[in-house]
């Protein structure tokens, strides 16, 4: 029984500032060996950093961590490593140049022959032992690079039983994953777990952390909010402690008129990403889209935003066809695209917020070529008050921002073109609540005012909050295509696996304007 | 959850939300980093001046320009490829490139002024290349440049077929050898005027920010919708015609075209933009700062000449110079 | 429990397929296919004393190259050996002359060599110096102070020290089984001492490798001071080859290791290529600068030649990714 097993690590009171920000406060958590413990709560609520501390990367401020009952500090990733802890990154860092079998050994201790040289047979031997140990065949002599990313992280849990972790951290593990691979995953989570290795599971799908958790520890706001056992909760009780507030206080939502329709794609296809994928939006109209990561969500809409263009297929602006194949070409059509990752996708973030603001349109504030710094700030200025970015003035570097003014200063980019269409991806993701709160507004807002929204997320609850209509994506096809009424948790979520789906049929009529509803 | 940062006392309201305290404009001079580098220009030709009484002159240091512009003018556009995150090693060879077009075609019959055309659109030419491979192929810059050094060098060898010609209209031997009212070189007015425009081009077009965006994040400037792959090249291109008017000046100023002119140029170049504080990793440097770096070099190598020190010395001295200099830089940088 | 990939390494497909992602497969191929051509249409090129003189002449190169092709491999540059290669030629060559004897030379060659090498190491791991910066001030101030101090100084080698440049054993030059040697030795460190398997992890993830706890500074320095050994070893053979060592040698040389690990396939980004890389590069550009010695063609195409194959080799290197992909 878990409540039984002896604890492995602990961290009591542990505390983290960065500067002036402080990422965690008093938190404890501890993990006993042979349980699978989940650590859940909204982004930026500190899960990273915690288990950055337990894996030796960041030092903490205060409070204090043991290792089987022994207070220890670990000063460097390797002490961490030696303790017998293993973080498996979201980003897995791992040498793609190098084969299977090197990856496994970097940093270890190598086996030598007689003669001082290294045993290469050896190494090889060990490296498959390791993965008939995981479940899996492979070459080992393949470069990293060559295998698929669920593959890559089976690499990754290698590493960490070569050394005899007895401690695996597991940060958003299925997040790249098709369903059979998180399938295979979790058999060797639950192998591991027989086995008598404490996981720490770091997830936002609730559906897994039911199935696979012993105990559930939720952070929000850098603190400990509360851990308990997975018997003693459900979704909506978790979601509640994750929020800290009732789900619909966030969300603002006015009734939408909708127009006529603005963006159409058709049966477009990019090899290897996305195939066959056809629907529409209205003006006035948010069609929320979600799917698990790798569902191919982002990669239709950068195709339709001229960012990476598509193969095949129709793209249709108020009923006239288009190709835009740059980013450039998207804009002057009215396409705006938020991307996922503000901080490498979104900003410039050395360069200062007006700069970021405009950076799109620096030739419209220009007369002789040259930058005329006031139409610029004037410009800057009045989105950046409308969509109330705080923290710094117009000519700081954008990084200087916390991560729900970055956000919105990366969507102050996108509508100072006055675009009619725009793509959202992932707007809140890292977002504190109150920033949250205010983007829903500001989107609810750009609804009214008769811009078509498309709002791509993984988070549930604001696809179905917000949304007119849900498309859900699977494999990189279009699995299903729910109205607001129609849209439910569990219809959303099947779909998303790739379960056969009751929704209204695939738009790929354009549908006649219409009298709103 | 992040708290943001709250201003202390004094405080203007500009912009939006929280006013952030003013930095006295004096202090936030003293911290820049061109402000360092012009208090090392000035101690270094206090010491230099120590060093032989003659350098301090009006008539020495406006001969010095003679030579630097050259270095100058390609330093610009080495500037701003370094700032896209990319290198040139390829200007030297694309100098003597030019000089022998230009020395050669004249030779050969082209009337002069045809001659330094053409001599203008293999420099544009020869950064074509080397922006097309870069930015298009995605090749890597410093094997790209390498090769086009060799690639250069070996035209402008096979063209000259290892000669000379230093027969030129007496017209030509002006543009490298005038001075205005007598006393300015020509070569240093083009300079200060091309030196101008560039650095307005960098600081304050819209070119200029997308050359900034592009080095300090791409992937960001091209969802931004920012032309990458043209702006990259666009930069090796001008970099290609500065070499072209330094090669214009070099010719006319040694009055002959030989293809090993330029040997050892692009080192010295780049020495003198990382030490105007233009970072080797990019996103980063100013025109002022690569001025500044050309002139410490410059000042340096002639109040050595001119104080007797034998020349091989200079190149230690700008060895040394450079290794300080840029420890500086990175110091700096770090705080 | 699904499969991942097929455990089946020894099929003549699979060898083929790994044999093609080699690094320095393609200027391999490149290379044979020019002196079979050569063999047929170049008369003189296939005779003994012509290979062996193209062999020795590469040898200096290759050597410096095999150690600077493991700075570029852990992500790094080194623009300093003209300057090192010279300074550690004429010292040596001073100290020949006055001793009459190899031991001394070579000594002071390599020690001089692992000193400089040092210097670079320490100016890159401690001051925190883009390698380029410091090794293109080091290749300045050694430069500036060889001329100055040596001035117009020869350094005039007796017959006794040229050995590694002049001496054969069984009809083959000493130089070429010095470059055999040396690259036996990288070949030893590079499969079979954590040395070498680390530089590669840090050429291909420097965080990666930090975070797997590798000493990431230290491995780098010691790349470096490798250089200043090898450069120490080339010295004396140049020295040998050369016989009369002036401030003024070696100008310009520092390009040619780069070229020919580049040429051979290493990627200059680092953490991919191989020590056979840099090899079959310094021979490659060998094999056609003596074809056009041979054809009579002026030495003033050489440049020419080497820049081509320079881009030529690159592009290749990004046009085989996409189609075959991957690499060994």
């Amino acid at each position: 029984m878990p409540g039984d097993q002896v604890v492995r690590v602990a961290l009591r009171e542990v505390s983290k500032r960065f500067g002036g920000v402080v990422a965690l406060s008093d938190v404890t958590f501890d993990l006993r060996a042979g349980e699978v413990h989940a650590l859940v709560g909204e982004n930026g609520a500190g899960k990273s950093t915690l288990m950055k501390v337990l894996a030796g990367i960041h030092q903490p401020d205060g409070g204090s961590l043991s290792i089987d009952g022994v207070e220890t500090r670990l000063a460097t990733p390797h002490a961490a490593v030696a303790a017998g802890i293993a973080l498996i990154p979201q980003e897995l860092e791992l040498f793609e140049e190098l084969s299977v079998v090197e990856n496994l050994f970097v940093g270890a201790r190598r086996p030598r022959t007689r003669s001082g040289l290294f045993d290469w047979g050896k190494m090889r031997a060990r490296a498959r032992e390791v993965f008939e140990a995981l479940g899996v065949d492979t070459d080992v002599r393949r470069p990293v690079g060559a295998l698929s990313a669920a593959n890559q992280q089976l690499v990754e849990i290698g590493r960490a039983l070569l050394r005899n972790a007895e401690v695996l951290i597991m940060d958003e593990p299925t997040a790249a994953l098709t369903d059979r691979e998180a399938d295979r995953l979790f058999t060797v989570v639950a192998d591991l777990r027989s086995r008598g290795v404490g996981i720490v599971y770091i997830s936002h799908r609730l559906r897994e952390i039911f199935a696979l958790a012993d105990r559930i520890t939720v952070l929000r706001d850098g603190a400990t909010v509360d851990t308990r056992p997975v018997g003693e909760l459900d979704e909506a009780e978790l979601v509640r402690l994750m929020v800290g507030r009732s789900m619909q206080e966030l969300f603002t939502r006015s009734s939408h008129q909708a127009g006529g329709t603005l963006l159409e794609v058709e049966e477009l296809s990019m090899a290897g990403r996305f195939e066959d994928v056809s629907f529409s939006v209205r003006a006035g109209e948010i069609l929320g889209v979600s799917g698990l990561i790798g569902a191919g969500r982002s990669e239709v809409f950068k195709a339709v935003c001229g960012i990476e263009p598509s193969q095949s297929g129709e793209i249709r602006i108020a009923g006239a066809a288009v190709t835009p194949r740059t980013p450039a070409q998207a804009q002057a059509l009215g396409l705006a695209y938020v991307p996922e990752e503000r901080r490498s996708e979104g900003l410039i973030l050395k360069m200062s917020i007006a700069d970021n603001v405009t950076l799109s349109r620096l030739r419209t504030f220009s007369t002789w070529g040259l930058v005329k710094r006031s139409d610029q700030r004037t410009a800057a200025g009045a989105m950046t008050e409308r969509l109330t970015v705080r923290g710094a003035r117009l000519d700081a570097p954008v990084g200087r921002l916390s991560g729900g003014n970055q956000q919105k200063v990366v969507l102050a980019k996108a509508l100072l073109g006055e675009p009619r269409v725009i793509v959202l991806d992932e707007p809140t993701r890292g977002v504190d609540v109150g920033a949250k709160s205010e983007i829903y507004r500001i989107v609810d807002e750009l609804v009214r005012a008769g811009n078509a929204i498309v709002l791509v997320s993984s988070e549930m609850a604001e696809v179905l909050a917000m949304s007119d209509r849900v498309m859900v994506m699977h494999e990189g096809r279009v699995a299903g295509l729910f109205s607001r009424a129609e849209a439910t948790p569990e219809r959303l979520a099947a779909a998303a696996s790739g379960a056969q789906h009751a929704g209204e049929a695939p738009a790929h009529r354009p549908r006649q304007t219409e009298v709103g509803e | 959850m992040t708290t943001p940062v709250k201003a202390p006392v004094k405080s203007t309201k500009r912009g939006p939300g929280v006013p952030v305290q003013q930095e006295h404009w004096a202090r936030r001079a003293v911290g820049r980093r061109e402000t360092v580098l012009l208090g090392l220009l000035i101690v270094e030709c206090i010491v230099l001046g120590q060093l032989s009484e003659f350098f301090l002159t009006v008539d020495n240091l406006l001969d010095t320009s003679r030579f630097f512009v050259e270095a100058g003018l390609i330093a610009l556009g080495m500037t701003l490829v370094i700032i896209t995150r990319g290198i040139d090693l390829s200007v030297g060879s694309l100098l003597a490139l030019v000089s022998v077009t230009i020395g050669f075609s004249y030779q050969a019959g082209l009337p002069f002024a045809l001659a330094v055309l053409l001599g203008f659109v293999v420099g544009g030419l020869g950064g074509l290349v080397n922006g097309l491979l870069i930015a298009r192929l995605g090749l890597s810059a410093l094997a790209v440049t390498l090769g086009t050094m060799a690639l250069f060098r070996g035209v402008a060898f096979a063209v000259s077929d290892a000669g000379a010609v230093s027969s030129f209209p007496s017209s030509f031997d002006y543009v490298g050898q005038f001075y205005v009212g007598g006393q300015v070189p020509g070569q240093l007015l083009v300079f200060v005027v091309v030196a101008i425009l560039v650095a307005v081009m960098l600081g304050r077009s819209w070119f200029g920010r997308w050359i900034y965006a592009v080095g300090h994040n791409e992937l960001a400037a091209r969802f931004a919708g920012l032309p990458v792959t043209r702006t990259k090249a666009m930069v090796y291109v001008i970099t290609g015609l500065l070499v072209a008017l330094a090669a214009l000046i070099y010719t006319s100023r040694v009055s002959t075209a030989r293809g090993n002119a330029g040997m050892g140029l692009e080192l010295s170049v780049i020495a003198a933009v990382v030490l105007g504080g233009t970072d080797i990793r990019g996103g980063t440097g100013t025109i002022a700062g690569t001025i500044l770096g050309v002139l410490i070099l410059a000042m340096l190598q002639n109040g050595l000449t001119v104080a007797g020190v034998p020349t091989a010395w200079s190149l230690v001295a700008v060895g040394a110079v450079l290794i300080v200099g840029v420890y500086i830089n990175e110091t700096i940088r770090h705080d | 429990m699904s499969v991942a990939i097929p455990a089946r390494p020894s099929s003549p497909a699979e060898r083929l397929r790994r044999f093609a992602t080699r690094p320095e497969a393609p200027s391999l191929v490149f290379l044979l296919a020019a002196v079979a051509v050569f063999s047929i249409t170049v008369d003189g090129f296939l005779d003994v004393d012509n290979l062996q003189g193209t062999l020795s002449q590469v040898a200096i190169i290759g050597i410096v190259a095999l150690a600077v092709n493991q700075v570029i491999l852990g992500g790094e540059i080194d623009v300093s050996t003209g300057s090192m290669l010279a300074t550690c030629a004429f010292l040596a060559g001073l100290v020949a002359e006055r001793t009459s004897g190899l031991l001394a030379a070579l000594a002071v060659a390599l020690g001089v060599g692992a000193v400089l090498g040092a210097i670079n190491g320490l100016l890159i791991t401690r001051l925190r110096l883009p390698s380029i910066i410091a090794t293109l001030g080091l290749l300045y101030v050694l430069r500036g102070t060889l001329l100055a101090e040596g001035g117009d100084t020869v350094a005039n080698t007796p017959s006794g020290a040229r050995v590694l440049g002049t001496g054969e054993i069984l009809g083959i030059d000493v130089a070429v089984f010095l470059l055999i040697a040396v690259f036996g030795v990288f070949e030893l460190l590079h499969r079979h001492s954590l040395w070498g398997r680390e530089m590669l992890a840090v050429g291909g993830n420097a965080e990666a490798a930090r975070i797997a706890g590798l000493r990431v500074d230290w491995i780098r320095f010691r790349g470096f001071l490798l250089v200043g050994v090898c450069v120490g070893l080339a010295a004396v053979v140049y020295v040998g080859q050369i016989g009369q060592v002036q401030a003024t040698a070696a100008t310009g040389f520092e390009l040619q290791p780069i070229a020919a690990a580049v040429v051979g396939g290493t990627s200059i980004a680092g953490g991919r290529g191989s020590n056979l890389a840099p090899i079959v590069g310094a021979v490659l550009i060998g094999v056609i600068l003596n074809v056009l010695t041979l054809l009579s063609v002026t030495g003033t195409y050489a440049d020419l030649v080497m820049g081509a194959l320079i881009l030529v080799a690159i592009s290749t290197d990004v046009l085989r990714r996409r189609l075959v992909g991957g690499s060994a």
